[in-house]
């Protein structure tokens, strides 16, 4: 009797542990796959004995160079431009959503699903359609090249009260009683939103930040457009671009691998600190649509 | 609470403007006041010439010229007798970019730049090149081969100032090609086989592809005319172009053979890299004593040899066309400094480029550089790149694919054939003549080839169908417009097989009976034949 349990026990490890090597081994190799192309650019940022392209992954000489460098050269003035730019979107971007979601959660007035229908259609636009219109009226603002900061900010926040989906989402799945019950309280309806619904809602706040941090973060197409070949309007993708001529490419390979782990850095801290919330916040909308 | 909301809401909104604005005051500090491009402030003062003044200026060139750009404007500053300061902020944009960026807005663009002579028409065209004056153009053909001034030349004017040239050549590791195989593809393979490196042709893109078929003896050469329609005299569909697809196929046969350019591949295991003078910083680092450079190898194909003959195009200092003319005088003046003899000369010292100035490219120092000379001795054997339809490169590229798939020269016809069809609908897409009428339902977007005029030289010519219907009348247009000066008016032979009359204001050629005609125009003079059958 104890035999043949001992028997079936040890024919359970066995399968299981089979079963956990098997799965290990994928996501191990899945890892790397995943990994290297990273690894790789880290590791070159670091080579120090050559700057050009090479067919070796592991430096020979290790150090800082690739890094001076970048402090040298328009990388700066490039890096700086992008981080105003994201911050500044990330903070009126989420002001703007979150009271444009809670309007059309919470408040019932006239044209109010016709507009949700005119923003839906208009969302289905690419929006590239739209930059050539965009470039000559920031033109005539004087808001390209050298000015390209502003005009790139005034682009991407102007458009974002249509992003109001998933945070509207999630609104509505927060009883409305709440509001209510504050209301005979005697709250007024802002003071539902800062210190109701938005206590609630941390995810998806935390949510908007990242997504309005993130677009105007990677931008290169509009991003180029507006600064048009002027060094000190244009972000760390565009300016880096430049950097990836024929001409060039031997003298900047590495410090290019170096802009890059420079660029990863806010993002990847940022991620890591609000991860949590970020999963919670993609998918807390669609509880109820 | 209301109030408060609002006022919380509209200091957000100040801060961010704020934080706008001190971004983009720090940004552009050090740039002066970049980005004016059109606001030159052209005083003509009493000091100096008529030309004195200060101006703003945007100037466009690599990154490895920035630096020293900005010396030579500071001491053609000073040097000048006229007067003139310039006050100008260099940006790095490539010669490949400027035009690209160029087009899409002229007006923002920089006020003198460089680009590749590949870009020269579509520069042209937008109006982003201003014309040389008489003295000027005098100076470039002083100063420049032939090739040179041709090359900056379109409908009898000259545009840009020739800076550089623009080619590849060999460099080599003398370590492992020993001198006497330099000259032969086959030795050259046979020796990186040998010695298990590796041999970088990027014959996958046609500019360097190209050097077979001009080896061969064939001819590629595009043209346009002062309206920029394209023409083009190519003969890559030939015994010519076969012999050059079976030397493709052998280069790409061996195992050591690598489809890229770059002189970083030296750092990956290759003893020949097929590249330009960008490169020539780098080779020299990684093989230091054991670089070697020569013009390319000729191929052998069926116990022949043929010299390989690359693409040679040149590296142009343009100035754009200018609201203020006295700017724009101004401006020609530091194009011309920019491209003396004694600035290429400087150029060359300070980023190896080869002078096309021909008392530069004669100084000692420069044919002392063994990469220079071996650019220069390419010069000598090579085709020149004059303007070529964008399309065409992704065309030639293809013929490399065939050339390394098969050996069999039923599918190299194929591709040339391929190629042929590809190039004439290149054409006809932008500059064809169509019949354009009842018989394809006025369509005049026609690329099923079926009413375009064909045929070599001036005249094109057509055999229609005409059917039995109200109304048989049609006329010719360029593809893509609807003009009426091709039509009954301009008919010299067989206007008795027409109603001329009945072609009204749109000048439409009718034909009174149904039936096969052959129409055909000359396009030299205009006039249009007409015959049965």
């Amino acid at each position: 009797m104890n035999e043949t349990l001992e028997k079936r026990h040890m024919g359970l490890r066995a399968s299981r542990a089979i079963s956990n090597t098997i799965i290990y081994v994928i996501l191990i190799v899945m890892s790397v796959i995943w990994l290297f192309p990273f690894v790789c650019i880290v590791l070159q940022s670091f080579r120090v004995e050559s700057t050009w392209q090479v067919g070796y992954v592991i430096p020979q000489k290790w150090g800082w160079d690739n890094y001076v460098a970048l402090w040298n050269s328009d990388f700066k003035r490039w890096y700086l431009n992008t981080f105003v730019i994201a911050l500044v979107v990330a903070a009126l971007q989420t002001v703007i959503v979150l009271c444009m979601s809670y309007t059309l959660s919470r408040f019932r007035f006239k044209m109010r699903a016709g507009l949700m229908r005119f923003m839906l259609i208009l969302g289905m636009f690419p929006g590239m359609l739209t930059m050539i219109i965009l470039y000559r009226v920031l033109k005539d603002l004087g808001l390209t090249q050298a000015n390209a900061v502003p005009g790139l900010i005034l682009v991407y926040v102007a458009s974002s009260g249509m992003g109001y989906y998933v945070s509207k989402g999630f609104f509505d799945t927060l009883p409305k009683s709440l509001d209510e019950a504050a209301r005979v309280d005697g709250a007024t309806r802002a003071q539902v939103l800062t210190k109701i619904i938005l206590p609630l809602a941390k995810p998806i706040v935390i949510y908007t930040i990242l997504t309005a941090f993130m677009g105007p973060w990677g931008d290169f197409v509009f991003a180029r457009y507006v600064s048009f070949g002027t060094s000190a309007g244009m972000n760390v993708a565009v300016g880096m671009w430049n950097w990836l001529t024929p001409d060039m490419i031997n003298q900047r390979y590495t410090m290019f691998c170096a802009g890059g782990v420079i660029v990863a850095i806010p993002v990847a801290i940022l991620f890591m600190c609000l991860q949590k919330y970020y999963v919670e916040g993609v998918t807390g909308g669609a509880v109820k649509g | 609470m209301k109030k408060i909301l609002a006022i919380i809401l509209a200091l957000t909104m100040i801060a961010a403007l704020c934080a706008c604005g001190g971004g983009a005051p720090a940004a552009s500090g050090s740039a002066g006041s970049g980005g004016s491009a059109s606001s030159g402030s052209g005083q003509a003062g009493s000091s100096g010439g008529e030309l004195a003044g200060t101006y703003d200026i945007t100037v466009w060139c690599p990154d490895n010229e920035v630096e020293l750009r900005k010396a030579m404007i500071e001491e053609f500053n000073k040097t000048n007798t006229d007067g003139i300061v310039f006050n100008a902020t260099v940006e790095n944009v490539g010669e490949g970019e400027a035009a690209t960026q160029l087009i899409t807005d002229v007006e923002a663009g920089a006020d003198l730049y460089n680009f590749a002579s590949d870009q020269f028409a579509r520069l042209v065209q937008a109006n982003a090149l201003a014309k040389l004056g008489s003295k000027a153009a005098e100076i470039v053909k002083e100063g420049n081969s032939p090739a040179a001034v041709d090359a900056v030349t379109i409908g009898g004017e000259m545009y840009a100032y020739p800076l550089t040239d623009n080619g590849f050549f060999m460099y080599y590791d003398k370590s492992v090609i020993p001198e006497d195989a330099v000259g032969s593809m086959d030795k050259i393979i046979e020796a990186c086989e040998a010695a298990q490196k590796y041999l970088a042709f990027d014959v996958g893109s046609g500019w360097y592809l190209s050097a077979y078929f001009f080896g061969a003896g064939c001819v590629s050469q595009w043209s346009t005319d002062a309206e920029g329609h394209w023409n083009v005299n190519d003969d890559f569909n030939s015994d010519k172009g076969l012999i050059a697809m079976k030397g493709l196929n052998k280069l790409q046969a061996s195992p050591f053979f690598l489809s890229k350019s770059g002189a970083a591949e030296f750092d990956a295991g290759a003893a020949v890299v097929m590249s330009g003078l960008w490169d020539a910083g780098a080779a020299k680092d990684i093989l230091g004593d054991n670089l070697g450079a020569a013009p390319l190898p000729s191929f052998t194909v069926d116990g022949k040899d043929y010299q390989l003959k690359p693409f040679m195009g040149y590296k142009f200092i343009g100035v754009k066309t200018q609201t203020d003319a006295v700017k724009a005088a101004a401006l020609h003046r530091l194009a011309q400094y920019l491209t003396s003899e004694e600035a290429q000369l400087q150029r060359f010292e300070a980023v190896t480029w080869a002078p096309v100035n021909v008392n530069a490219a004669a100084a000692d120092a420069v044919k002392a550089n063994p990469v220079i000379a071996a650019d220069m001795l390419q010069q000598q054997c090579c085709t020149a790149q004059g303007q070529v339809n964008d399309g065409w490169w992704n065309l030639a590229a293809a013929l490399s694919a065939t050339a390394k798939e098969s050996g069999d020269e039923a599918a190299y016809k194929a591709a040339l054939q391929t190629y042929a069809d590809g190039l004439e609908k290149l054409k006809n897409l932008r500059e064809g003549l169509i019949f354009v009428g009842a018989w394809n339902g006025w369509n005049n977007a026609d690329e099923a080839d079926t009413y375009i005029l064909t045929g070599d030289g001036d005249v094109k010519s057509l055999t229609i169908e005409v059917p039995e219907s109200d109304y048989m009348g049609g006329r010719i247009v360029n593809i893509g417009s609807w003009e009426t000066g091709m039509g009954a008016a301009q008919v010299k032979t067989g206007a008795d097989l027409i109603d001329v009359a009945a072609g009204g204001d749109d000048n439409n050629i009718v034909f009174v009976n149904p039936g096969t005609y052959t129409v055909s125009i000359d396009t030299a003079s205009g006039e249009i034949s007409i015959t049965a059958g």
